[in-house]
């Protein structure tokens, strides 16, 4: 669009200028240094016309290309050294987005510039003493009163990652002013809180490698680093052999950079936890796995989650770019990105992409390289399930996913007989939950007789049933129960297509009772009426999930009117349960149907969930997948009206402008005060809806752990049992998953029922939660 | 017209699913691409004659920005040991289930 505005060339020349800075550093068939040069001396030409855009595009290399850092510094320090007044507006223009940058809560952009800056010293475009007095008001927030722990750990951070780079520099010029900056660092590191650590680790315990946190793993690399004179082996600088250019050039002295002051509304990132599967023990002879707290690990990492983090939209792509890492013959990269990408995959409390783009892009690493790196992989599935009993079950669920899907693009094959010791376990150890929740995905992927013929037959008990519709009233003995007449009927009069009023009439003399003749007293829903309509329509359209669909669309009204109240929508979700438990992607599906054409309600489904009926399946994976795309769809519907509500404000004040303007406004469509108000209490009653959700969901998990728990101590038994696990780590799953939602109701919640009086395991849960933000 | 068909096609939330074997089920594809986001339906390819499933089907996503992951992640990965392609669909109507005889 832009060129069609252009009168002369100025528009090609700035495009030619933006692919020219880009691609330098990109393979070539010449030296890095011969290009660094070639492009400089371009540049230079160009500084007169083009100097604001030359600036600009170098400032969009450095956030969004900073695995080329070493690179653009080294170029600013050439132009430095030819034009000073150049270098110093870049500098000024960097320094402005970086302060903008922290204002607004860009820290990784930040986290970038800040870095830039410190190898500008190296470079000899920025005087060091500058640096060191940033780094100063950096580290002086870990002094400050009354914030947040994740607002000091971000600009500690902010330091930390960008000593390796600078810190040699720094060492050989200004030692003692360094070392009062690491000192301040080290002081503040070790008084931290980090009640928040738990909640955040894929595992609990600390065996065979110690899971550390984000800060003081990096504190130990740095440490390392300092120990061996901060030299490092893993960055190439390209700007060392411009040595006798640079040398000459004049610098800069940075500007005041002062950390804008903590205010409320700002949102610093979450605390993390580095993941560790591998060390040089399981790699190969041949290369060296850096160690955990080697500078090398820190960067390597580092680099392969940037690339990831590029190329995360084209999985073909990603896998080529980890694959082509450049330093690859030096390291045993295929550990390294094997345990990088399950790093983001157990990430808590979310991965940052999507479950799936591991998956695909793990076939795409396995095709790329069908020798080495199913082995790889298969090496760190065995390491996984092995850990699997102290790992959280947020990340054995995702293992399932992942597995069970990979599973499917290799024909199932997998060496089970070493994993044929679940086979005599509790069915909710870990080990032995995995094995059959995998086979349950792969039910899913696949068919029955498919998958138990994958497996030994020792596998046998561990095999899911088939998945079939259970219909009671054309079972054996169907003949004694109330509702069979009525339900035979019903059969043949909705194959004859009846419509929904025929139906309904069909069942009007049906007694209040339950299916097994038990009187029901409450007036407010008939389980009999229920249990015969709404059975026999699933039998009826058990084929297939399209067909379920077209039979609940048809009979949509009688539905409703069954379950008009509560009582009603719990006993139907019963009903469905009763009918598919050997399907466990028929309900999931069926639920989100229900849901969507409002027969039932969020916390109807919550409500059943935690029902004595679905006790037995309560740490069964699916029943958690029910719930929790129940509450994303919840929010879901909170954020359309949220967003409906905020469109119409935006229309009227936009049209009210226009007024003030003198401006015609013809026939456009303003949304009245009354339609706001509509909209504004539809979205009220929905945002309470949300909040009763989650109040009913903390509610019955408090019920059932300290039911639990007192059962125990009642009993003078271990309260630590499978079952314990998984319910707990449950309850921490619905913390984490929704993160931001449940903060929002945070107060009322330790209000009304995380008060101190409750038993402290449940207790830590909350207080594990509410530590990652403050 | 070839326009407003483009402009459908942008729009759409509505794949187009081809190479399944004629065996793979309702139940499997929604495993698969429910993997990518929520699917609103599904909606299989039959035979013109014999009214069985022959090959293709359709999956319609509630947004389009899940549709896109779906593009993004599963076009050309197994299901049911066969590979699959995903294409862009202008959306599903009445009597499209039908393929060729």
């Amino acid at each position: 669009k832009r060129r069609r505005i252009a009168t002369d060339g100025g528009v090609d020349i700035e495009d030619r200028l933006e692919s020219l800075i880009t691609r330098v550093g990109e393979k070539s068939t010449s030296s890095l240094e011969s290009n660094l040069e070639g492009l400089a001396g371009v540049l230079e030409a160009d500084i007169p016309n083009y100097k604001h855009k030359i600036m600009k595009i170098l400032c969009e290399c450095v956030v969004k290309l900073p695995e080329k850092l070493t690179v653009y510094t080294t170029l600013v320090g050439l132009l430095n050294a030819k034009n000073y007044n150049c270098g110093g507006e870049f500098v000024e223009m960097l320094v402005r987005n970086l302060k903008e940058a922290l204002k607004t809560g860009e820290f990784e952009n930040a986290r970038m510039m800040v870095r830039f800056l410190s190898d500008l010293v190296n470079c000899h475009v920025l005087v060091a003493a500058s640096l060191i007095q940033m780094y100063d008001s950096f580290v002086e927030v870990t002094l400050e009163d009354n914030i947040p722990q994740v607002r000091s750990d971000i600009y500690v951070y902010l330091v930390l990652s960008s000593l390796p780079w600078v810190g040699r520099e720094l060492y050989e010029k200004k030692e003692k002013e360094l070392d009062a900056v690491l000192s301040t660092i080290d002081n503040y590191l070790s008084k931290r809180q980090k009640i928040h650590l738990p909640a955040l680790k894929a595992w609990s315990n600390d065996g065979p490698h110690p899971q550390e946190e984000y800060l003081d793993c990096l504190w130990a690399q740095i440490k390392n680093l300092r120990n061996s004179k901060w030299i490092e082996k893993q960055l190439i600088r390209p700007y060392l052999a411009f040595d006798s250019v640079l040398c000459d050039a004049l610098q800069h002295t940075l500007p005041q950079i002062i950390p804008p002051s903590h205010n409320k509304s700002m949102t610093y990132p979450l605390p993390r936890v580095v993941f560790r599967l591998f060390d040089y023990t399981d790699v190969p002879q041949g290369t060296v796995l850096p160690g955990s707290h080697a500078i090398e690990r820190y960067l390597i990492e580092e680099q392969l989650n940037r690339i990831i983090h590029t190329n995360n939209l084209e999985r073909k792509e990603c896998a080529a770019a980890l694959l082509g890492y450049p330093a690859k013959n030096k390291i045993p990269l295929n550990y390294m990105i094997v345990e990088v990408m399950f790093g983001q995959l157990f990430e808590l409390p979310r991965s940052p992409y999507i479950d799936l783009f591991y998956g695909a892009t793990f076939i795409e690493l396995c095709k790329l390289q069908p020798t080495s790196m199913p082995e790889v992989l298969a090496q760190a599935s065995e390491m996984l399930f092995e850990r699997i009993e102290t790992m959280h079950s947020i990340c054995i669920e995702r293992f399932v996913m992942w597995f069970s899907y990979h599973l499917s693009n290799f024909q199932y094959r997998w060496s089970w007989d070493d994993w044929a010791e679940c086979v005599e376990m509790d069915p909710n150890a870990p080990k032995s939950k995995f094995v059959r929740e995998v086979l349950l995905k792969c039910l899913r992927f696949s068919y029955h007789q498919r998958v138990s013929e994958s497996v030994p037959d020792s596998f046998a008990p561990l095999l899911p049933p088939e998945p079939n519709p259970v219909y009671r009233y054309e079972q054996e003995g169907a003949g004694s129960l109330p509702g069979t007449t009525h339900a035979h009927k019903l059969i043949s009069s909705i194959k004859s297509k009846c419509t929904p009023d025929e139906a309904a009439i069909l069942l009007k003399d049906l007694p209040n009772q339950y299916p097994n003749g038990q009187e029901n007293e409450n007036p407010a829903f008939n389980p009999l009426k229920i249990d015969v309509f709404f059975a026999t329509l699933l039998h009826l359209g058990s084929k297939s999930i399209s067909h379920s669909f077209a039979a609940l669309a048809k009979f949509h009204p009688n539905l409703k009117s069954l379950a008009e109240f509560d009582d009603g929508k719990v006993c139907l979700l019963k009903v469905l349960y009763e009918t598919w438990k050997n399907n466990q992607q028929m309900m999931v599906v069926l639920v989100d149907k229900l849901l969507r054409t409002e027969v039932v309600d969020c916390s109807s489904v919550a409500n059943w969930l935690f029902s004595f009926e679905m006790q037995h399946d309560f740490t069964s994976f699916y029943v958690w997948e029910i719930m929790h795309s129940t509450i994303k769809k919840m929010s879901r519907h909170v954020d359309q009206l949220q967003h409906e509500v905020d469109e119409a404000h935006d229309k009227q004040e936009a049209v009210k402008r226009k007024e003030a303007d003198g401006l015609d406004l013809g026939d456009e469509d303003v949304p009245s005060d009354e339609a706001i108000e509509r909209m504004e209490e539809k979205l009220e009653a929905a945002t309470s809806a949300q909040k009763n959700l989650f109040l009913v969901i903390f509610q019955r998990f408090m019920i059932v752990l300290t039911e639990h728990l007192a059962r125990c101590e009642s009993a003078s038994v271990d309260y630590n049992t499978p079952w314990f696990k998984w319910v707990i780590e449950r309850l921490q799953q619905v913390f984490l998953v929704h993160h931001e939602l449940v903060y929002r109701y945070v107060s009322t919640l330790e209000l009304l029922l995380f008060t101190s009086d409750i038993d402290i395991h449940i207790l830590e849960v909350f207080q594990q939660f509410c530590a990652l933000r403050s | 017209n070839r326009h407003e068909q483009e402009q459908k096609l942008l729009a759409s939330s509505t794949l187009y699913i081809g190479n399944l074997s004629f065996y793979t089920s309702e139940g499997q594809i929604h495993e698969l691409f429910g993997r990518a986001g929520d699917v609103k339906r599904i909606v299989m390819g039959l035979d013109k004659v014999k009214k069985t499933p022959c090959g293709f089907c359709f999956v319609e996503y509630y947004t389009r920005s899940d549709a896109e992951v779906a593009i993004r992640y599963i076009n050309g990965t197994r299901l049911d040991d066969r590979i699959i392609r995903t294409d862009w669909d202008t959306g599903f109507k009445e009597g499209r289930q039908y393929g060729r005889g």
